[in-house]
């Protein structure tokens, strides 16, 4: 240890959630004589203005450089105390937040001395950490009011549009030759039966008269370097033609794709049996009576479920977890459709949908109501004993054990066996490589919080929206574009963001540059850099996340995070071992 | 294993009043039945619609010892005019099988 510090030891009964099972002001006096503690005491509510309010009247008065509080978890009140310290004229780097809640009162409620000894070692440690701070600055970096839209889809461009309302520029980037996406080849979609296409068209129709967006077909991005606020991005045209764009921020809308059945999935590869997309094409492209192979079809049967929820076994090793969402509703929906074609060309068909369970969530109940007040029958399936299809004479012969009817083995012939194929991920090796948002367990890009953060992914500044996220129907993939749309425009409406300072420092004296730091970070924070004519590693700091995996990977012991320096680390393992280790 | 037929079915369905497509299998019916009866209604509703008509020939005592009395009917979360459909189903029943006009 330097020089003496004068530090102020908080510790907070949590009105009773911590008071109740650790002697709080044991704690305090057990502090108060200890090396580098100026001052120490309790407050029954740290959190409270009043409380606040006197912390910072004794940081001025007591000229404290240094502030521990032993209160909530970090994720709580970090941030609060944080603040508290800096309105009081205190560096917020110097303060440092010990759990003594969640830590130690919840989880020793029987041990009263026990958790009272436990809360002075982990009061002890954070003091001996609060010793070892020096003061830090917020990394503050320029955004750019640019943005890019990856993926010309229906969530893309309502983002696109959505953003260059707010005023700023947007660059939206489609790898096929025409915007789109699924929505302008789906046809008609529950349940307002509005046209795909034409939901589609309208968008596109926008997007070309806004003058702050900038739509590029046949377009991929071959490279991405730079951090959140200031990207360089390069986009390749045509396959030939390298555009360079500078950009704050990115929006990932790249979608799913649908799922391809094996050979021999519910019969999939026999004459008749056909995906959903397939059969929405052969109802749109209908004029007069449904035929198939010739005939008139009578009868249709729907296998619902195709490639979502899929369990593990032998013919499917990597099953698909999840249900897609949208797919009930837009099979319920297809029942309709084809009510229609029966009631406009005369000819009596027979639905039979062999569902697992039925989820028309909400407003979509309304699809399934109809489908089966139209006469659609619906027959319930176990995943013990899927349905089977096989060829019979001309047509095919489905086999389902009805749930509904105490498993009662029912054989249904029928002319076409129509698979309501799922969503699954789509393939974006090369853009994957370039972006790295990670991924979840079902193949989709991960949000950071499933609940409260839902577009934002581990890589800052870069958001998910749409269906490249997981499975979702239309309006959701509108609602979670314009979400990724109102995270994009806080970020750079406001002209600047302010970066945590607790990152990687690399001594390059030691470095050597071997690497493998670059390979353990997982957010492309590592560079190489010449010194001179010695090559050495350099943390790009408005990258680093503080994570600290190329900490134990360097050979050379040349990387600190802030925050988590070594000396620190040591010192709050010494502290906490005081009594247990006599020096 | 049981054949789905569709032509049972179109012919209930041909008759005025009977509508079992709305049903969800709660159970709500069965469980009202004064008579006890498992098969009653919602179950004999789905072999109708099934057109698995053997099912739907044994099971001729329990259709014609239905009361009426529309217990189910009025519980039914999803109004299936069941009682409307019961009687339906014996009109169609007397003409096939007993030759009733």
């Amino acid at each position: 240890m330097t020089e003496e510090r004068r530090i102020g030891v908080y510790v907070c009964h949590c009105g009773g959630n911590i008071s109740d099972y650790v002697d709080v002001k044991e704690v305090a006096e057990t502090l108060a004589g200890e090396a580098n503690v100026e001052v120490a005491s309790t407050h029954l509510f740290a959190c409270s203005d009043a409380s606040q309010q006197e912390m910072i009247e004794q940081i001025r008065e007591k000229n404290l450089d240094g502030l521990v509080i032993a209160s909530c978890s970090p994720k709580l009140h970090m941030f609060t105390f944080r603040a508290m310290a800096e309105r009081a004229g205190l560096n917020p780097y110097e303060y440092v937040h010990v759990n003594l809640r969640e830590q130690c009162s919840w989880v020793h409620k029987g041990d009263r001395p026990g958790a009272t000894a436990k809360g002075v070692n982990l009061v002890r440690a954070g003091v001996a950490k609060a010793a070892l701070t020096h003061p830090l600055t917020p990394l503050r970096i320029e955004t750019q009011p640019r943005v890019l839209v990856i993926g010309a889809g229906a969530a893309g461009m309502r983002a696109a549009l959505a953003l260059a309302d707010m005023g700023l520029s947007v660059y939206i980037i489609e790898r096929e030759s025409e915007p789109g996406g699924w929505t302008a080849k789906v046809g008609r979609m529950g349940p307002d039966n509005r046209s795909g296409p034409e939901v589609a068209a309208n968008l596109f129709e926008r997007i070309r008269e806004h003058q702050h967006i900038a739509l590029f077909t046949d377009a991929e991005l071959t490279a991405k370097s730079g951090h959140i606020g200031d990207f360089q991005v390069t986009v390749r045209l045509r396959g030939e033609e390298d555009l360079s764009l500078n950009v704050g921020a990115i929006i990932v809308a790249t979608g799913f794709e649908p799922y391809r059945p094996r050979a021999g999935e519910y019969g999939f590869g026999l004459p008749g049996v056909v995906t959903l997309q397939e059969f929405r094409r052969m109802l749109e492209a209908c004029e007069g009576p449904l035929t198939h192979n010739g005939r008139p079809v009578r009868d249709v049967g729907f296998v619902y479920c195709v490639g979502s929820r899929q369990e593990e076994g032998e013919d499917c090793p990597e099953p698909n977890a999840h249900c897609s969402r949208f797919c009930c509703m837009a099979t319920s929906f297809s029942a309709s459709l084809l009510h229609e074609v029966e009631r406009k060309s005369n000819q009596t068909i027979n639905q039979y949908h062999l569902y697992r369970d039925v989820r028309t969530y909400g407003r979509l109940e309304t699809v399934y109501t109809q489908a089966r007040a139209d006469g659609a029958l619906y027959l319930r399936w176990d995943p013990a004993s899927p349905p089977r299809v096989e060829p019979r004479d001309d047509r095919l012969a489905v086999t389902v054990k009805d749930t509904l009817l105490g498993d009662e083995e029912l054989e249904i012939g029928a002319d076409l066996v129509v698979l309501a194929t799922g969503m699954v991920p789509r393939q974006n090796d090369s853009l994957n490589d370039i972006l790295k948002i990670p991924k979840s367990k079902d193949g989709f890009y991960n949000e950071i919080h499933i609940k409260l953060r839902p577009v934002e992914t581990a890589i800052d500044g870069v958001c998910i929206a749409g269906t490249a996220q997981g499975p979702k129907n239309l309006a959701e993939s509108v609602a979670s574009a314009l979400a990724a749309v109102a995270r994009t425009g806080a970020l750079l409406k406001k002209g600047f963001v302010n970066l945590e300072p607790l990152v990687a420092k690399i001594d390059t004296g030691r470095c050597v540059w071997c690497g493998e730091c670059f390979n353990a970070c997982p957010y492309g924070a590592i560079e190489k850099i010449h010194i001179g004519e010695k090559e050495v590693a350099m943390a790009i700091e408005s990258s680093c996340k503080g994570e600290g995996g190329c900490v134990p990977v360097c050979p050379r012991d040349a990387i600190v995070i802030e925050g988590y320096r070594d000396d620190q680390i040591m010192a709050m393992i010494d502290a906490s071992l005081e009594e247990a280790v006599p020096a | 294993m049981t054949k789905v037929s569709s032509e049972l079915a179109a012919r209930m369905k041909a008759m005025e009043g009977f509508n079992a497509g709305a049903c969800f299998h709660c159970g709500t019916c069965s469980a009202l039945c004064p008579l006890g009866y498992k098969i009653l209604p919602r179950k004999l509703f789905r072999q109708v619609m099934l057109g698995l008509e053997d099912e739907v020939r044994t099971n001729i005592p329990a259709i014609f010892s239905c009361l009426l009395c529309r217990m189910c009917e009025v519980n039914c979360p999803q109004g299936v005019h069941i009682a409307e459909n019961i009687r339906a189903l014996r009109s169609l029943i007397n003409r096939q099988e007993f030759g009733l006009q």
